[in-house]
């Protein structure tokens, strides 16, 4: 299992796997945005996305969850 | 390259990996086999003479005694004196026990030679099987360490932490590929199969060894690299293909013409592909060693698609260190720009970005090979600076037409600067007087304008003909090597 989480504040712009989803190392989960950029968030193992713990429109800060792959 | 899964054949027999390290039938030791646990010889990669040594796993697991450490000083010393590569390839379960205090003495002269050639040739480690305690200070105290499927690096095994903190963890989770590869930074390079691990070390020697000489005619204008980056300024994406398409490859390198007075198979030699060091551990910086004009390169790269590209204290270290092997090796840098800023929070300040990101600053400030920065997007605030920036005494700083050097993004900045005025803006009127204000902003302190006028961006060139101007760049300022050893930062 590998918990993703927030390497710094943000906000969620788009989702986008869905929960259930067949995920392959280097998949984009969400996409945040900050420091005026887009920035992918990758998963760095292969599994299946078992949680997505935020949604769009969230602000995250640094440390938190953000998705679950199993 | 590796010998075959023959019956009766020890995997682990030293002689077995000393030979599918060299080129064929090249390996001579330098010592008579015996019980010392280690084999050291001579041979060639790619044709040029190189030293290595191999510690035997078959004896007493491989560790190191007070014989066998001797054999190992005196391969780093022989390299030393005939300025070559040394290369280790490791296998041993540290100092030999039975030897007491006299095997740690002679595993810490071990480390004293490999600090004495530090920065005076490349040292490169493979670890093929566990190396521990001692022997897994010996690769760390190297330039590049490369580690193999079953190689294992730690301190103190799984037992020893279990009776101690009562953490149960195995040999691969402690000191496997994975934690090293992604986690601590100690592994530079993490391969699937033995016989590739020799072959990465093979091509660092050739590229840390033998680095060639610039030619620009190998170097033409081709390729439209800007066709390699999203139209969006705010998308990210993966710059390690416009790595690969700057460096030389069998695509975009011309064959050489042949040279009067060699033989033919000496002036048709093709590039040495390009090695990624640290690919998984702080991704958001690519360090990268390939060949440029049929020269060895090192190429720091920004890599948008990971936190957006910003520095952190983990990258700024993985930078450092990759600066200052390549100026104590005297391989001229090229550095790749598309930075917005160092990346803020509670984490990284506690994490000590200043002082690691204060290592990069030194790093390149220090060092005397020629180094060219090329500015792709846009580079903000102190990671400009830190970015091999005119200040810190860059060969030459180029920037493509519409790139952004600035202290912030225009928006952003506005945002700052006429708080007071947007907000006293009549709501309606707002949005208008942001984007006039944008503009001015970008007129003013945007583009590369100013950075022009200033002199710390030389030109502007177009992206068809950055192989040759960068090349035409490095080749034309006076090679150049630091003068210090390659602390592993």
């Amino acid at each position: 299992m590998e918990q993703i989480r927030a390497e710094m504040v943000a906000n969620v712009w788009q989702i986008a796997a869905k929960v259930g989803a067949k995920i392959a190392e280097g998949d984009t989960i969400v996409i945040l945005e900050s420091m005026k950029m887009e920035i992918p968030v990758i998963a760095e193992t292969s599994g299946v996305l078992t949680e997505l713990a935020v949604k769009e429109g969230d602000v995250i800060q640094e440390g938190d969850l953000i998705a679950v792959v199993s | 390259m590796l010998a075959t899964q023959t019956e009766g054949v020890d995997q682990r027999d030293p002689q077995l990996r000393l030979n599918a390290f060299f080129d064929a039938d090249t390996t001579s030791l330098l010592a008579p086999a015996d019980t010392s646990g280690v084999l050291i010889a001579r041979g060639e990669v790619n044709g040029k003479n190189v030293i290595a040594f191999a510690t035997d796993a078959t004896k007493m697991g491989g560790a190191m005694g007070s014989a066998g450490c001797l054999h190992i000083v005196n391969a780093i010393d022989t390299a030393v004196r005939e300025r070559v590569p040394v290369v280790g390839l490791w296998h041993s379960g540290g100092a030999r026990l039975a030897e007491g205090v006299e095997a740690l003495h002679a595993v810490g002269e071990v480390f004293a030679a490999m600090v004495r050639a530090s920065g005076r040739v490349p040292q490169i480690s493979v670890v093929l099987g566990p190396a521990a305690g001692g022997a897994a200070y010996g690769p760390a105290l190297t330039d590049i360490v490369i580690m193999g499927p079953a190689g294992r690096v730690f301190v103190t095994g799984p037992e020893v932490v279990r009776s101690v903190t009562g953490e149960d963890v195995d040999m691969e989770r402690l000191g496997g590929p994975e934690p090293h590869g992604r986690r601590s930074g100690v592994v530079h390079i993490v391969t699937d199969t033995d016989a590739d691990a020799l072959a990465r070390a093979r091509d660092l020697s050739t590229l840390l060894g033998d680095q060639g000489h610039f030619s620009t005619a190998d170097a033409r204008d081709g390729a439209d690299l800007s066709s390699l980056l999203p139209d969006s300024p705010k998308r990210a994406y993966d710059v390690r293909p416009l790595v690969a398409a700057l460096l030389d490859s069998t695509d975009n390198a011309p064959a050489p013409e042949p040279v009067a007075g060699t033989t033919g198979l000496a002036s048709t030699k093709s590039p040495i592909n390009p090695v990624e060091l640290h690919a998984r551990w702080a991704p958001n910086v690519v360090t990268t060693l390939g060949q440029l004009g049929g020269r060895t390169v090192g190429v720091i790269a920004n890599n948008p698609l990971r936190l957006g590209g910003c520095l952190d204290s983990a990258s700024a270290e993985k930078a450092a260190r990759f600066v200052r092997m390549c100026d104590a090796l005297g391989v001229p840098l090229v550095v790749i720009v598309d930075v917005p800023g160092y990346l803020p929070g509670v984490g990284q300040e506690w994490d000590g970005v200043v002082r690691r990101g204060a290592k990069l600053l030194h790093a390149f400030a220090e060092s005397v090979v020629p180094r060219v920065t090329l500015v792709t997007r846009k580079t903000y605030g102190g990671a400009y600076i830190a970015m091999n920036s005119r200040s810190l005494g860059a060969t030459a700083v180029f920037a493509w037409p519409d790139a952004e050097v600035a202290v912030m993004g225009a928006s952003a900045a506005v945002n700052i600067l006429h708080r007071r005025k947007l907000a006293a803006a009549p709501a309606e009127e707002r949005d208008a007087l942001r984007t006039e204000l944008i503009a001015e902003q970008e007129r003013i302190a945007g583009g590369v304008g100013r950075a022009m006028e200033l002199g710390v961006v030389d030109a502007l060139i177009e992206p068809t003909e950055t192989r040759r101007r960068i090349t035409e760049a490095l080749a034309a300022a006076p090679a150049a090597r630091g003068a210090h050893g390659n602390i592993p930062l």
